[in-house]
């Protein structure tokens, strides 16, 4: 199914960009504002018109419709959670594990690794869930600039007044966001380490 | 083996937290750093394990300044156990005991066994505690498990912030007993942060006494105890600082120093053993459990009859005849 696959994809990348970003930020304060402040604004575009403005520049390499605009559009909206809940998870491992963490001579990879992402967990993979869902509704609208998926179905439904396949279009959307947050919520549990 | 030189901390340019610190720590002892808080006793500790830097002076571990040597690898060899346990919640507890074999690359045969011999050694069942995370664990047995973790890889140096502070009374007792059942065993250089006199009194070989980062006394708690050497001092250690010394002796000490009162086999007597604390002799007499307390040797024989006044001579031989003793 394309709207599966756009979505899938698309988080895929984010968590592969976002952690490494989000990991990274906590170890400069400055440009973490600014990083975040800068997602939180393209967050705001509406996508419609965050296609608008991709179909001229991606045009120059004759992508201007279809998968790749969609795709990327996803992974912008998809950054401020995820790259905000690793941030965030990350800083707030209680400092006193931290510090008994470099007490006890390890270095600071090995600190990420072993301590401080495994006790983020919960949060990034609330990030990723929040990206995903939300990547689910935004993907049917990119059915508007031709990358298919449910939003064609809608967008059909819409032009020849059939109120029919607008609601099952609709309806499938919800559930695909509800079954995926739920498969999510179940991966987010066998992911975070027992003992927190 | 471990030598403060001169040693000073400010922070943010301004706030001095260690003002110029002299001592030395010999190997197998454990010094307890006493003071109010905020005198600079943390400062102090972890400027040891170079967790925080050291503004001017030099710390000295086996000859060698702390500054020079390889933060990550040093650490690995220091026992380092803070008031809040710091265990990791994300580990079972046999991980979180064998983080520092771990990184240091032992094999597995090796860490079990280190593992096992650890668990013993605080009091808790190894194969019932190895798979549980710290949040199944009591506060308490969580700081034995911090303890463990700390002396996983036989580090010679021990650094202790508080390590009992967050423990109620009774645990807490408890606890100090069991450590330094276990310091007997392992004789590791220590130092052992604390703000409370009493378990200075109980835990030191030596205490060094702090106020605004500059150190006032470093002694015997004995000496700290009968000669302090200013007015910070004996406010510090308090009015009843001579009570306080009676925690140092056991009923052994008195036994060796003074001669009991004959024991008659008349009526009961309440019994106490010889490696029994002074002090809860004391406690017991004043109680008005007992007026006279029968002292039993580790065979259960009644060497004689023990009294108020016998402490009280005993005490006054003490305070006047050890001779005075220098840090
Ligand atoms: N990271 C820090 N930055 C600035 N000041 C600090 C820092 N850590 C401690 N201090 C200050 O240094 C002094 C000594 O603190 P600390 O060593 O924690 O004392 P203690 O352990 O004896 O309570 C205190 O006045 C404290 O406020
Ligand atoms: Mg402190």
């Amino acid at each position: 199914m394309e709207h599966v696959q756009l979505v899938g994809l698309a988080i895929i990348v984010s968590i592969l960009i976002g952690v490494p970003l989000g990991v990274y930020l906590t170890t400069n304060e400055y440009l973490a504002e600014s990083v975040l402040q800068i997602f939180s604004i393209i967050m705001t575009i509406p996508s419609i018109a965050l296609f608008g403005v991709m179909i001229p520049i991606l045009s120059t390499i004759g992508q201007g419709i279809g998968f790749l605009p969609a795709f990327i559009a996803l992974v912008l909206y998809s950054q401020l959670p995820i790259i905000r809940n690793t941030y965030t998870g990350i800083n707030e491992v209680d400092p006193n594990i931290r510090d008994a963490a470099k007490g006890l001579g390890m270095t600071t990879l090995q600190r990420l690794i072993k301590v401080e992402i495994p006790n983020a967990m919960p949060l990034i993979m609330a990030g990723v869930r929040t990206a995903t869902v939300l990547n689910i509704g935004v993907g049917a609208i990119a059915a508007y600039i031709g990358a298919g998926g449910l939003g064609s179905l809608i967008n059909q439904g819409i032009s020849r007044s059939n109120t029919t396949m607008v609601l099952v279009g609709a309806v499938v959307v919800s559930i695909l966001a509800i079954v995926v947050d739920q498969l999510l919520r179940y991966f987010e549990k066998r992911f975070t380490p027992k003992g927190i | 083996m471990l030598e403060f030189k001169n040693v000073s901390k400010i922070y943010n340019g301004n706030k001095k937290a260690v003002d110029h610190v002299n001592f030395n720590v010999d190997e197998g002892e454990l010094v307890v750093l006493l003071g109010p808080s905020g005198c600079g006793k943390t400062t102090l500790l972890r400027m040891v394990n170079q967790l925080e830097s050291i503004t001017e002076g030099d710390i000295h571990l086996n000859n060698k300044s702390v500054k020079e040597s390889n933060k990550i690898e040093m650490r690995r060899k220091i026992g380092y156990v803070i008031q809040s346990n710091g265990l990791f919640p994300n580990m079972t507890i046999e991980k979180n005991v064998m983080i520092v074999p771990d990184l240091l690359g032992w094999d597995r045969k090796k860490q079990l066994d280190r593992f096992n011999y650890l668990m013993e050694l605080i009091g808790l069942h190894p194969d019932e505690y190895r798979k549980r995370y710290p949040h199944e664990l009591s506060g308490g047995q969580q700081q034995r498990v911090g303890v463990a973790r700390a002396l996983a890889a036989d580090p010679p140096v021990m650094l202790m912030d508080e390590p009992f502070g967050a423990l109620d009374p009774i645990i807490r007792t408890k606890i100090q007993d069991e450590f330094l059942q276990i310091q007997k065993e392992i004789k590791k250089t220590i130092l052992f942060v604390s703000h409370d006199i009493d378990e200075a009194v109980k835990m030191g070989d030596k205490i060094a006494l702090f106020r605004d980062g500059q150190l006032q006394q470093y002694n015997h708690p004995f000496e700290i105890l009968h000669r302090p050497a200013n007015e910070f001092v004996s406010e510090f250690v308090g009015q009843d600082r001579v009570l306080k010394s009676t925690s140092l002796y056991s009923v052994k000490d008195l036994v060796d120093s003074v001669s009991l009162t004959g024991y008659q086999k008349a009526g009961s007597v309440q019994t106490v053993q010889e490696d029994t604390s002074l002090r809860i002799v004391i406690s017991k007499l004043l109680n008005q459990e007992a007026e006279q307390l029968a002292v039993e040797d580790t065979k259960g024989k009644i060497k004689g009859i023990l009294t108020l006044d016998l402490v009280e001579k005993f005490l006054y031989k003490q305070i006047k005849e050890t001779p005075k003793r220098t840090g």
